[in-house]
């Protein structure tokens, strides 16, 4: 086991790697210029563009380039953003604990409640109870995640007026600014920095601007494992060794559970695994029609005003969040099936 | 000799798409005490769901429509005879693997492939034999060479008094619940372990405490198939119902399988229902057989009547169409196919194939009668 994680732990910097030579390739598609372009603050620096092209080496050779951008990288030296005005590793962590928060909530109830949707209606497919989550499924899964996004916004701010877009109320934000002595900010999770520092009202706000980015989120995914999980759970409970357990005396439960329900999960391990990913690296709907200033919110705007360092910077941060993801559904993988442990 | 199981009148229907699959149209058959009971019919004939139906495991969309399993305890005496049929699920989940317990075709998917060999195993004393283990923990808690810290041993004692008395009692249920207090099971489990490494030494299997920790992938075919037997020999039931439990294995793992079946009936099962395609094994191993067509049974005769004396055109066709040795020219098959299950034959269902065929076969369904003694035929060619 121990070999295994730790074979699968240097493969994961050969993709890494991989990852930064393919995002680096994409960058020097772009002419000298047009990259030098990014470094340009005054007039007259861009009519000093050769010059500037020449003094930062972007006619050299590409693995030159290269391993002066991934020496670069590793001083944590990501360039400049011009959308948050700010260094982009600066910017980087500021942005990351909006994004974190919402996935620290959204991704256990996503993976929890579709696996158990699914396990249920599998169980009790073609009844009721399995027609009513396929129709909610079929729902959500068809349903574009911004329009739904706007359904909520339009029902909960616009018309109830309880949960509003944003990341927490201004009264909050400028509090939490302007007394570091009195509130410290420990994790920059709003939720449980409100709770660690006692102040459960602004935790409450915060969980409030948090509900519906969560329930949009969610509703998606959970769509999509459910069909997966109902699927697998309908094919193991159709196997023989299901047979075997009957034939043994079993009881229901410990068949749909026990047996059926652990091997179901093996595929679902697989899809759980990239949907978490995706949803980490940034959800980019969401937090753009919520204004939740996150690495989403962020990177779409970076992309509309093409400020490269940080398409650059996030490219590179999807790659290692789904190879960690991979990993991650590699060890449960081999937790939960023997057959992979060994070969 | 007495009558351990009794099925009549059979009536077993799988609801699909396309229609009704009337898979089962009354069949009825006996399994006397220490009898090995051969099935035997053409693919498709409906031998596997007879026997699920026996045990009540028919799988969806399946539905067991009608009819009579009645299993008798104690020999033939009628206040122990029990219809299956009309238990609750409680009472079969009990009963089987305990009582009946069936052996399948495919041993590569008959076991769990997430599951060790140890663990698949010890299923079967955990379901059946919890009381007497934990009588048997009890036994050794209270022995002076057991060393455990005192209140844990107390605690300990409480919980498997409590299991030896009723293993489903409530208490025990939320004490396996609670991560910590779960661990009481911890004994139970190391007992079933110890009985399962005792049963596969039984089946000749190399190195037994080795093998229950490890997983079906990592087996061969006829290992795999024994321990399918061992589950299914476990807790000592009365009946084994080996359904094609040889069809899959070459032939000489398919020989020492069968050895292992004979020797057991001598020493650990009452009774065998063996179903098979293969007439020879049938002729070797079994003391009585029922021939099978398209969810009918045709015929039931020990097993020198029957190969000496079939009755039944269509016992007479599968009996030609054995190859032997001595013969010369083609080999004879039977003519026509069978028949679709969800608009079968109207009378009897094997008149469309049949050269003997009467017009009052495709009319009644043909009454089973006693030709001579203990042989039993469905066939208009033969009247009381
Ligand atoms: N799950 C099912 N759904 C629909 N029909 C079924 C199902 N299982 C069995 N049947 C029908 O029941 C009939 C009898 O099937 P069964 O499996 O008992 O045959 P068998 O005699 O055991 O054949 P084999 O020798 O191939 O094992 C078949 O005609 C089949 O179409
Ligand atoms: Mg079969």
């Amino acid at each position: 086991m121990l070999a295994f994680i730790t074979r699968r732990f240097l493969f994961m910097f050969v993709v890494v790697f991989g990852v930064s030579v393919l995002i680096f390739s994409i960058l020097m598609t772009f002419s000298p210029e047009r990259r030098a372009a990014v470094y340009v603050r005054s007039p007259q620096q861009a009519q000093n563009l050769p010059q500037l092209v020449e003094s930062l080496g972007l006619n050299d050779p590409f693995y030159i380039q290269y391993f002066r951008w991934v020496k670069e990288l590793t001083h944590f030296n990501l360039g400049y953003s011009v959308v948050a005005a700010r260094p982009v590793w600066d910017a980087f962590k500021s942005f990351l604990p909006v994004t974190l928060e919402l996935n620290l909530y959204s991704v256990p109830i996503m993976i929890i409640v579709g696996i158990w949707l699914g396990t249920i209606s599998g169980i009790y497919h073609d009844t009721y109870i399995d027609h009513i989550t396929r129709i909610f499924a079929i729902i959500f899964w068809s349903l574009p995640t911004f329009l739904f996004a706007l359904i909520l916004l339009m029902i909960f701010y616009g018309y109830f007026e309880v949960f509003s877009p944003g990341i927490i109320s201004d009264a909050y934000s400028v509090y939490i600014h302007d007394n570091p002595d009195k509130y410290t900010q420990y994790t920059h999770l709003l939720t449980i920095d409100g709770i660690l520092n006692g102040r459960f009202d602004i935790a409450w706000d915060a969980a409030k601007h948090l509900f519906l980015p969560v329930v949009t989120q969610v509703m998606v995914i959970i769509a999509l494992l459910l069909r997966v999980m109902r699927s697998s759970m309908i094919e193991e409970t159709s196997k023989d060794y299901i047979m075997t357990a009957r034939a043994k005396g079993a009881d229901k439960k410990t068949i749909n559970f026990k047996h059926a329900r652990k091997n179901a999960l093996i595929p679902v391990v697989t899809v759980a695994g990239w949907l978490a990913a995706f949803s980490m690296s940034g959800s980019i709907e969401v937090e753009v029609i919520f204004t939740r200033q996150g690495l989403g919110w962020w990177l779409a705007n970076a992309a509309i005003q093409l400020d490269i360092p940080v398409i650059m910077a996030m490219c590179m941060f999807m790659g290692i969040i789904i190879v960690t993801a991979n990993l991650a559904v590699d060890i449960l993988y081999a937790y939960i099936d023997p057959r992979i442990r060994l070969s | 000799m007495p009558k351990l199981i009794q099925a009549e009148d059979v009536v077993t229907n799988f609801y699909t798409y396309e229609g009704v699959v009337k898979a089962l149209n009354k069949v009825g058959l006996v399994v006397d005490h220490g009898a090995t009971f051969g099935l035997v019919g053409e693919s498709g004939c409906g031998k596997s769901v007879m026997v699920r139906s026996m045990m009540r495991i028919v799988q969806e969309p399946g539905q067991i429509e009608g009819g009579k399993v009645v299993l008798f305890f104690n020999g033939d005496q009628q206040q122990e005879a029990v219809d299956l049929l009309q238990q609750s699920e409680a009472y079969m989940e009990d009963l089987r693997g305990n009582h009946i317990s069936m052996i399948f075709q495919e041993p590569n998917a008959a076991l769990n492939p997430i599951m060790s060999i140890g663990d698949q195993i010890s299923e079967s004393f955990l379901f059946h034999r919890k009381k007497e283990m934990s009588k048997k923990i009890l036994e050794d808690l209270s022995a002076d060479d057991c060393r455990v810290f005192l209140p844990l041993k107390k605690l300990q004692q409480t919980l498997y008094t409590i299991a030896a008395d009723n293993p489903k009692s409530f208490i025990l249920i939320i004490c396996s619940k609670i991560p910590i207090l779960s661990l009481w099971q911890r004994r139970l489990k190391r007992e079933a372990l110890q009985r399962s490494i005792d049963i596969i030494r039984k089946l000749s299997i190399s190195n037994p405490s080795e093998t229950v920790h490890r997983y079906p992938h990592n087996l061969s075919g006829g290992m795999k198939q024994r321990i399918v037997i061992a589950i299914a020999l476990a807790c000592h039931p009365m009946l084994l119902i080996a359904d094609e439990a040889t069809s899959n294995l070459d032939v000489t793992i398919q020989a020492q399988i069968l050895e292992l079946l004979k020797d057991l009936k001598k020493t650990e099962i009452a009774s065998i229902l063996l179903i098979t395609h293969d007439l020879g094994i049938v002729a070797e191993t079994c003391d009585r057989v029922g021939v099978m067509y398209a969810g009918n049974l045709c015929e039931v005769a020990d097993v020198e009547k029957l190969f000496q004396n079939p009755q039944h055109p269509y016992t007479k066709a599968l009996l030609e169409s054995v190859p032997k040795f001595s013969q010369e020219g083609r080999l004879r098959s039977i003519d026509g196919a069978v028949p679709n299950l969800v608009s079968p034959p109207s009378g009897c269902r094997f008149h469309p194939r049949c050269s003997h065929a009467m017009e009052i076969c495709k009319q009644t369904f043909p009454e089973e009668i006693e030709i001579e003694e203990n042989h039993m035929v469905a066939c208009h060619l033969y009247v009381k």
